[in-house]
């Protein structure tokens, strides 16, 4: 790893972090103050006449816990999807957007080796994801333990944690091979950002009925099920382990193709 | 063992686009210029140079090196200004050339300051606001401040004011003393004339050309436009000159060496002006290989 690209990196991202965790502040703080566990028998009558709409956003069983509730409604689909954007922005930030405008020429005739220029802004990617998950995590925590103290069932809870760590580490991978994978950078961000919201999609779809189950086959998403964390702890920590695995075998690939690219800058 | 080694290197992009079959080679010290219209592969061979594209058949060096595999180990006795500036346009440009001094491992900045002071450089403005020439003058800090045993500059003056392109010619003749290695790219003859011992010419991404720079200098043709005080005198300088182009009094004439002759025959004539058109890269084209060959 190169300690200056690293720390440039720093400097020209971090608002944009910043902005992601406001936003994610916002809506915790919100959802986590309307849990109550007598909510749940109305919220899931709303559920029940709109079950495909809710299925849709993972969000169909409440739980009379708080953390079946957060889990239903904060690592069912709002801390995938509002993450998937910085991800896709960074993926942009961090290789895309030097090889499109050819800057990328500036940092490979400085003496440094492909491989620890990637290598760089990988660590910096998977940096990034884990500060923004330590401090939802951290947040999330305080915000139960302020509104609602010792109802949160910590182990659980810090299962679902993980899981989102392991999902965010596999996306940012993902995005990050399909950058090297192409030439052409056009195809390169279009290629990461369409597998995402598609797997996105598809998961979406797979939870709206027992017809489109099939779906969830389809995409490596399902691999972290936040109901499944809490109700089959031995069984569910699979996924998150694939997902890691998997994102280290994309890492790997990453590398390899990024150190053989022609890169026309 | 040559610095620059460059044999039989083909990257071809299909469609006639891509270098082909391109030989040669730069010995310690020596300042080539790298000649060709836009679009004759002048770019894609430095890019090769630089380790940024594998070649398709052939093999780059510098200093007995492939330049893909050891791409890292060459860049860091090598200055690159790219073609196209594409700099990081959220830095200020002090933060820029300090930036790439850290990653080039340069400790002291003092080259870059004065670098900065002979190009005459505002450092403190962000990038995204600056014009093609400053930003032209940030790269050209940035390729010269580690003071490398190598340059390979692809259009250096582009942008440059002629003001900053005198005194960029003056820094490269001031390496060339020094020892430098030098290439660098540029479609305009003047440019390589006024620094180069050496010129590689390009043409559709086949070398046309290497010649010595002062053979190319004196076999250069140069059009000499002449307004003369009377129409009889143009007419009848025209007969003695059949490539002569005569407009009213005015006649143009290209020659190639010494204008001794011609200064001559002007000597008992009422001149009324004489002026000397520098010749484009195409034009020296046509001469030296022939309007078809040039097609």
């Amino acid at each position: 790893m190169n300690k200056t690209l690293f720390l440039k990196e720093w400097k020209t991202n971090w608002k944009l972090l910043i902005l992601f965790m406001a936003v994610l502040t916002l809506y915790a703080g919100i959802i986590i103050m309307m849990f109550d566990p007598k909510l749940g028998e109305s919220l899931n009558l709303m559920a029940e006449s709109m079950p495909q709409l809710f299925a849709a956003f993972g969000m169909m069983h409440v739980g009379s816990t708080l953390v079946e509730f957060i889990a239903n409604y904060l690592y069912g689909f709002l801390l995938i999807a509002f993450p998937v954007v910085l991800i896709l922005l960074l993926g942009h930030r961090l290789l895309t957007r030097y090889i499109d405008s050819g800057s990328m020429a500036w940092l490979l005739s400085a003496g440094i080796s492909r491989k620890k220029i990637l290598m760089t802004q990988l660590f910096f990617f998977l940096f990034t994801i884990l500060l923004l998950n330590g401090y939802l995590t951290g947040l999330i925590l305080l915000l139960s333990e302020f509104f609602f103290p010792d109802e949160l069932d910590l182990i659980c809870y810090f299962r679902l944690a993980a899981g989102l760590l392991a999902l965010h580490g596999f996306l940012a991978a993902l995005c990050f091979f399909c950058v090297c994978c192409f030439a052409d950078t056009r195809f390169a961000d279009g290629a990461g950002a369409a597998l995402i919201i598609a797997s996105l999609l598809l998961q979406m779809l797979s939870q709206v009925g027992d017809q489109f189950e099939f779906l969830r086959y389809l995409t490596l998403l399902t691999l972290f099920d936040p109901q499944k964390l809490l109700s089959d702890p031995a069984g569910a920590l699979w996924g998150p382990l694939i997902l890691l695995f998997t994102a280290g075998g994309l890492s790997s690939m990453a590398v390899h193709l990024f150190v053989k690219k022609d890169l026309s800058l | 063992m040559s610095v620059i080694q460059i044999q039989n290197l083909t990257k071809d992009y299909g469609q006639s686009r891509g270098i082909f079959n391109i030989s040669f080679t730069i010995e310690k010290g020596e300042t080539v210029g790298f000649l060709g219209p836009n679009g004759a592969g002048k770019t894609t061979t430095l890019r090769h140079l630089l380790g940024f594209i594998r070649p398709d058949h052939g093999t780059v060096q510098i200093q007995g090196l492939d330049c893909f595999e050891h791409a890292a180990a060459i860049t860091r006795k090598v200055g690159y200004l790219p073609g196209e500036i594409s700099l990081i346009n959220e830095l200020t440009a002090l933060d820029f050339i300090t930036f790439m001094a850290r990653l080039k491992g340069i400790q002291d900045l003092r080259l870059a300051h004065e670098l900065m002071e002979y190009f005459d450089l505002q450092a403190d403005g962000k990038i995204l606001r600056m014009s093609k020439g400053t930003k032209q003058k940030i790269g050209l800090v940035v390729a010269m401040m580690q003071d490398p045993e190598i340059l390979i500059l692809d259009e250096p003056t582009s942008g440059l004011d002629p003001l900053m392109q005198n005194r960029f010619i003056e820094l490269i003749r001031k390496k060339k003393q020094e020892g430098t290695t030098i290439l660098l790219s540029s479609h305009m003859f003047e440019e390589v004339e006024r620094t180069c011992d050496r010129a590689i010419i390009i043409r559709s991404g086949r070398i046309a050309a290497m010649e010595e720079m002062q053979k190319l200098r004196q076999n250069r043709p140069k059009t000499y436009i002449i307004d003369f005080g009377c129409e009889q005198d143009a007419a009848s300088f025209q007969k003695n000159h059949a490539k002569a182009i005569k407009e009213g009094r005015q006649v143009s004439l290209s020659i190639s060496g010494s204008p001794q002759e011609l200064i001559q025959e002007l000597s008992g004539l009422f001149i009324e002006d004489l002026s000397v058109q520098p010749q484009s890269l195409e034009e020296l084209f046509m001469h030296f290989y022939g309007e078809h060959d040039h097609e």
